[in-house]
Order: C-alpha cells, then sequence, then structure tokens
C-alpha cells in the first residue's frame, strides 16, 4: 500500500482555530445535507408504499329494486335479492359478476342478537367492523361459511341448507346441524340516496373465524 | 501490460491480496459452508435475473407467465434451477451456522460478523418467504395467505401490518407487486450488501480457523490455490446437486390462485419447524407460536456470543452451549419432522375419506390437462369454446362435490371423470344437472350417498349445456359427445 498515490496524512491545513472551525462546520453541513438528500428520498417512497386501504376495498353495490321490496314486505321468510356485483383489483380492468344474497327481516332483535352472539361477541380475530342489522334487516352472503358452495333456502321449514355437506342454518343464519364451524356470515348493509346498498365480502371458508379473504367475486 | 494495469488501477495488487488470505492450519473442506453458501447466493442471482426476462407481476399475468415458463423446457429448467437453488441455499446457510456455533467461531473479535450472518440468515428466509407468493397458484396464494395473517397477532398494530404487507386490505395484484419488489430488488440489495459486510469483516478478523486451545503452533495454510479448489469443488457439488433435482423432480404448478375455493396449503421445507409450532401451541395463544416464541429464538441466536462466555472455542468445554445447540437442534428437527408426517397423514386421510377440497393431486391432473379456470392455456387445443365455457362453470359450482378433476368425493359424490353415466345419454345427464339426485348410486363399482340440487333455476341453460359438454367433452379421460343449449331447453320443463 505504500505506493498507493493517496496515503494519508497529506493534510497541510494548519491547526488554527479558524481552520478547525471551518472544518468541524463543513463536516456538520456534510452530514445535515446528507440527512436532507435521505429525506427527501424517504418521504415520498414510504408515502408511496403505504396501503390505499379505500382502493382494492369493498365496494357498495345498488341491491336489485325490486326484491329489495319484496324483502321490505317479506315477514320471517328470507329473500333472494339480485346484485351485480362489480369489482375491481388496483389497476387491473373492473370484472362485474351478477349475485345474489339472502335478505332476512329482523322482526326479534332480542332473539336475534341471543340466535348470533358469535356476531356480537366473537370470540376470534373476526373482520365485521359494520353494524350487522341495518334498516331492520340482515344480509347474508350466499356462500356457505363450510367449504363456500351455494346454500339453498328451505321456505317450508324456513331454514337454509347446504347442497355439498349438508350443513343447516336456521333463518336467522345460526348453525342447525352440519360440519360448518360458524354461521352465516352477514354483510353490510346501508341505504344511500334512497337505494339500498351492500357490500360483498368473501370469508375465508372452513374456520370459526370470519377473515376477509376478498371483496371480489 | 499487466504493470500497466496495476499502475491505473491497482486491481492486481488488490487479487493478490485477496488470493494470499492466510488459512490458519491448512485448506481444509471443513472451510467450504460459508463459500458454498456464497455459490448458492450466486446461482440465485443469475437465474432469477433471468427469471424476471419472462416473470410478469400482476394478478392476471403471474400465473400465466409462470405457466408459460413452464411450457419452455429451458425457462422450466432455469426456474427449477432457482427453485432449488433456494432450498440448497438455505440448507447451506444453515449448516454454515451450524459449523460456526459448534467451532465456536462466533467468540471475540469475531461478534459483529456472527451478527451479520444470523442477518443474512434472515434475510436469505425473507427471500424464500416473498418469492413463494410469485407464481400465484393455488399453493402460492393460500401459504403466503397463512403468513400473511400471522401478523394480525402483533399486538395494536398488527392489522395495520398486515395490510401493508399485502399493500392493501386484502391479497390482489398490489401484493404480487409489492412482494415481487421485495424479492427481486429490496431483499437481493440487502443480501448482497450483508454478504459484502460479512466477508469484509471476515478479511478483517481474517479466518478462525480449527478450535484448538493454542493457536500459535497450526502452520499458515494458503487460500491460493488449496482452500479456492476446495471451494470450487464444493460449489462443484452443490451445482450438481441443483441441476440433479432440477432434473428430476422439478416443482410443478398448482392452479391458478381461486381465493374463493377452499384450499388447504403447506409451507416449504424450511418452514416447517414454525409450521408445527403453530399447530402445538392453542388457538388463542397463537402469538405465542407466531411471535413470541420464534422472536425468543432469533435474540437467542443473536445474542449467542455473549450468552456462551466461556473463553475457549473447544466444544467440549463449552457443554452448556452444546446443550442448548443440542436441544434447539431437536425441537427444530422434532418439529419439522412431525409436521411433515401429520401433513403426510392429512393427505393419505383425505385421499381415503373424500377431501372437501381440491386437492394437490387433482389440480395437478387438471393443470397437466391444460386446464384452470382463469385462463386456458394453449395446450388445451381441441377443447371447443363451450367446454372452456363450461369449465368456468364447473370450477364454480360443481368442482366443490366432484372436484377440480372430476374425481369426485368418496361416500358422498361420484366422479365425473371416467364415469360411464356421464359420457353415456345426454339426454339423462341433462336431466341429472337440471333436476338433481339424491340418494344412494353406485359408480364403477363403488357407493355414493349424497344429495345434488337441482340447477335449472340457478344456472342458465346455456351453462347448463356448457358444463355438460365440459364434463362429458374434457374432462379426464371423457370424448363423448356436446350438447347444445337446445338439447337442455327441450327437457327444462
Amino acid at each position: 500500500m505504500s505506493s498507493h498515490a493517496h496515503a494519508p496524512g497529506g493534510f497541510e491545513e494548519a491547526e488554527t482555530p479558524e481552520g478547525i472551525s471551518r472544518r468541524q462546520w463543513m463536516a456538520k453541513a456534510t452530514i445535515a445535507i446528507s440527512g436532507v438528500i435521505g429525506l427527501t428520498l424517504a418521504i415520498p417512497i414510504v408515502g408511496s408504499l403505504l396501503p390505499d386501504v379505500g382502493a382494492g376495498g369493498a365496494t357498495w353495490t345498488p341491491l336489485d329494486e325490486n326484491t329489495w321490496k319484496q324483502l321490505q314486505s317479506a315477514t320471517d321468510k328470507a329473500v333472494r335479492i339480485d346484485i351485480n356485483l362489480k369489482s375491481k383489483d388496483a389497476y387491473l380492468p373492473e370484472q362485474s359478476s351478477p349475485q345474489s344474497v339472502w335478505g332476512i327481516k329482523v322482526k326479534d332483535p332480542q332473539k336475534f342478537m341471543r340466535d348470533r352472539s358469535d356476531l356480537f361477541t366473537p370470540a376470534g380475530k373476526d373482520m365485521l367492523p359494520y353494524p350487522i342489522v341495518t334498516l331492520g334487516f340482515v344480509l347474508f352472503s350466499p356462500i356457505c361459511p363450510h367449504l363456500g358452495c351455494y346454500y339453498n333456502y328451505d321456505a317450508a321449514n324456513n331454514k337454509f341448507a347446504c347442497p355439498c355437506h349438508g350443513s343447516q342454518f336456521d333463518h336467522y343464519g345460526a348453525r342447525i346441524a352440519g360440519p360448518t364451524a360458524r354461521g352465516l356470515d352477514p354483510l353490510p348493509l346501508r341505504e344511500q340516496s334512497g337505494t339500498a346498498q351492500c357490500e360483498w365480502i368473501r370469508y375465508a371458508p372452513t374456520i370459526a373465524d370470519r377473515l376477509v379473504v376478498s371483496y371480489t367475486a | 501490460m499487466i504493470n500497466w494495469i496495476e499502475r491505473r488501477t491497482g486491481f492486481v495488487s488488490m487479487t493478490k491480496n485477496f488470493l494470499t488470505e492466510d488459512v490458519p492450519g491448512g485448506a481444509s473442506y471443513w472451510y467450504v459452508f460459508g463459500s458454498a453458501t456464497l455459490f448458492a447466493m450466486i446461482v440465485q442471482i443469475v437465474t432469477g435475473i433471468f427469471l424476471t426476462f419472462f416473470y410478469a407481476p400482476s394478478a392476471m399475468t403471474a400465473w400465466e407467465s409462470t405457466k408459460a415458463m413452464y411450457d419452455h423446457p429451458f425457462q422450466h429448467f432455469v426456474l427449477s434451477m432457482h427453485y432449488w437453488g433456494a432450498s440448497a441455499m438455505i440448507a447451506l446457510v444453515f449448516l454454515h451456522l451450524l459449523q460456526v456455533v459448534i467451532w465456536g467461531a462466533y467468540k471475540s473479535p469475531r461478534e459483529i460478523q456472527w451478527i451479520v450472518g444470523v442477518l443474512l440468515l434472515l434475510v436469505t428466509m425473507v427471500l424464500g418467504l416473498t418469492g413463494y407468493l410469485l407464481p400465484w397458484d393455488m399453493d402460492a396464494y393460500f401459504a403466503s395467505q397463512v403468513a400473511i395473517n400471522l401478523t394480525l397477532n402483533v399486538p395494536i398494530i398488527g392489522g395495520w401490518i398486515q395490510q401493508f404487507v399485502q399493500d392493501g386490505t386484502t391479497m390482489g395484484t398490489l401484493t404480487i407487486n409489492r412482494f415481487f419488489g421485495l424479492h427481486v430488488w429490496l431483499m437481493p440489495a440487502v443480501l448482497v450488501a450483508l454478504v459484502a459486510a460479512h466477508l469484509a469483516i471476515f478479511r478483517w478478523n481474517g479466518a478462525a480457523g480449527p478450535p484448538v486451545e493454542d493457536p500459535r503452533p497450526l502452520r499458515k495454510g494458503r487460500f491460493w490455490p488449496d482452500q479456492l479448489f476446495m471451494d470450487t469443488v464444493a460449489s462443484l457439488l452443490v451445482l450438481i446437486g441443483i441441476v440433479a433435482l432440477s432434473a428430476f423432480w422439478p416443482p410443478f404448478l398448482d392452479m391458478k390462485a381461486d381465493p374463493t375455493v377452499a384450499f388447504t396449503p403447506y409451507p416449504a421445507w424450511y418452514f416447517l419447524d414454525l409450521f408445527g409450532l403453530l399447530n402445538l401451541v392453542p388457538g388463542n395463544l397463537e402469538i405465542l407460536g407466531a411471535i413470541v416464541i420464534p422472536g425468543i429464538a432469533t435474540m437467542l441466536l443473536l445474542l449467542l456470543p455473549w450468552i456462551d462466555r466461556s473463553t475457549t472455542r473447544v466444544a467440549g468445554s463449552r457443554k452448556f452451549t452444546m446443550w442448548l445447540l443440542g436441544v434447539s437442534l431437536a425441537i427444530i428437527w422434532g418439529l419439522t419432522i412431525w409436521s411433515q408426517l401429520s401433513i403426510m397423514g392429512k393427505q393419505a386421510a383425505a385421499a381415503a375419506s373424500g377431501p372437501p377440497a381440491v386437492t394437490a393431486k387433482e389440480q395437478a391432473n387438471l393443470t397437466k390437462a391444460g386446464g384452470s379456470n382463469a385462463a386456458p392455456p394453449s395446450t388445451s387445443a381441441g377443447v371447443s369454446p363451450a367446454a372452456k365455457a363450461g369449465q368456468a362453470v364447473y370450477s364454480q359450482n360443481c368442482s366443490s362435490c366432484h372436484g377440480a378433476a372430476g374425481a369426485g368425493t368418496p361416500g358422498n359424490f361420484p366422479p365425473l371423470a371416467g364415469n360411464p353415466f356421464v359420457t353415456g345419454d345426454p339426454k339423462q345427464v341433462i336431466l341429472t344437472v337440471l333436476n338433481g339426485k339424491t340418494g344412494p348410486i353406485q359408480v364403477n363399482g363403488q357407493n355414493y350417498n349424497g344429495m345434488m340440487p337441482p340447477w335449472k333455476s340457478s344456472l342458465s341453460t346455456k351453462d347448463v349445456a356448457n358444463v355438460i359438454t365440459y364434463i362429458r367433452s374434457a374432462l379426464g379421460p371423457n370424448h363423448a359427445g356436446a350438447v347444445t343449449p337446445a338439447d337442455v331447453a327441450k327437457l327444462k320443463k
């Protein structure tokens, strides 16, 4: 290393007080400028990484007016309400698919809360940040919480039954029989300028907790 | 010429300086683990760079571009090498670490080198985790979802971390972009920087040499060519291993990720210990298995130079550390083996009693047959558009009972692939789909007793025709004729 052109100890500057304070100032200024450069890069980068929780989340879908009216005049029977589900995964093109949800008039809120204690005092990591009963109704996802089949409504007995593996639910969606680990999954409902709207949520199948899997399809 | 370059760059003396490193006690095959790990990393970087030539990160292209790689012999081979290279790298990091622990090579003055090494192990595991998602097949999707949802165990900010990791409220195309950025740019950059630091500190301290009480009588060994030759031989063996595994056991691609299908994922082998730990702790104490115990283990590893205070490096005189190592290895290997056995047990049970969901084997058949509910690849040439449309109807409505590949569910729901009823009189098949079927039946000598709902009100006439065309003409070995919407309409009374 002795032949190195940039050998240390080459400083000729006199150790005058001005020289020392000048060098200390430059050292501090260099650190400060580096900090400014770092922050200038870091702030927009960190900002870019923050998730846009609104995008890719659930969107409100208007309920089909005729079927919604049916539900309003219904007694304690379930009504199948059609929706045209539009979903968008970030920048990908919007997708649209016809779906339907089940609506039930909650005539006895006390009984409903007793029946569905799993919704009001969930034991696990349930993701239900919305009122379960809105406008006096509850909406159920048409997907069986067991393994994701579409279950049927047995109007004669006023209960739901899944054809795939035989899970059964009462008209408030509480589990009666079968392999399902939880009752039917509710969906958010609201009224916006005279139109009833719902959010589509696909919850994880099989497990007892309601974990959001998708807001699309 | 050499002098000319040397005067302008200093490269020649730098190279000489690099090659004339002292190897205490002489070159040895015991020293190859570090360089073999480095070699595996280089294989990963080289193959990884070229995989980005063919991979397109987005929910609409990730699986499709990966599938295209699988369909190209050399691209598939490069991908397989990357797959097995990852396993090789993790295994070698682990062996390297094991040797350093046994030889006590983390002791003063090499504590920081040890910490950088532990960080390298963690970065390597993050690379394994982020790379696992990128093919966007069923296993990638659901295994990554389990991993991401583990962050929910972090108190208070767990939900926020989960959304940050997946870049949104659910896993989707932004999650792929994020994992791609992590796997391809950020983590490799961190890895290379840490490796540079690891090697620089290594040169500063010199090689630790064998663990003897008094290192002075050790003869001086040479790095070049003695040790470098042994390192090269080890690298060659690693490469032969990766190539052989890639040639004989290439990885396989499941069907495209579909969050609406129930699927049980299993982790890569190097996460089986954590997987087993999670299965051992009760559900309400998941935080123990997800955060607390792995966190404590990592801290123990980082602080090992200060936990092992003995002044000697000889293993026989470091009883406490050796006990700690033995117990840790027993736990890690015990959990790994237990998890592997329980997975195999579950898979066997699922095959015997009927899987509720799509099994990997069915998916493999489906993938081999060129099927996918999202984008039937080009290999399905000869399948009519009606059958393709029917396939989508099938995967949405029928596959949860009859299986993605039509294998059925033993005892309950009969197979459709290879079922003579399906390929027989089309009229009977149409009637069954329209009106459902309940009660005991026998197919190919097996008894089934399930309940099939009528589909006439929930599926359109065209969907019924398409799905029957699909199950008759393109499902498994079936090669019967198509049915038209008109045929269905006639019977839909």
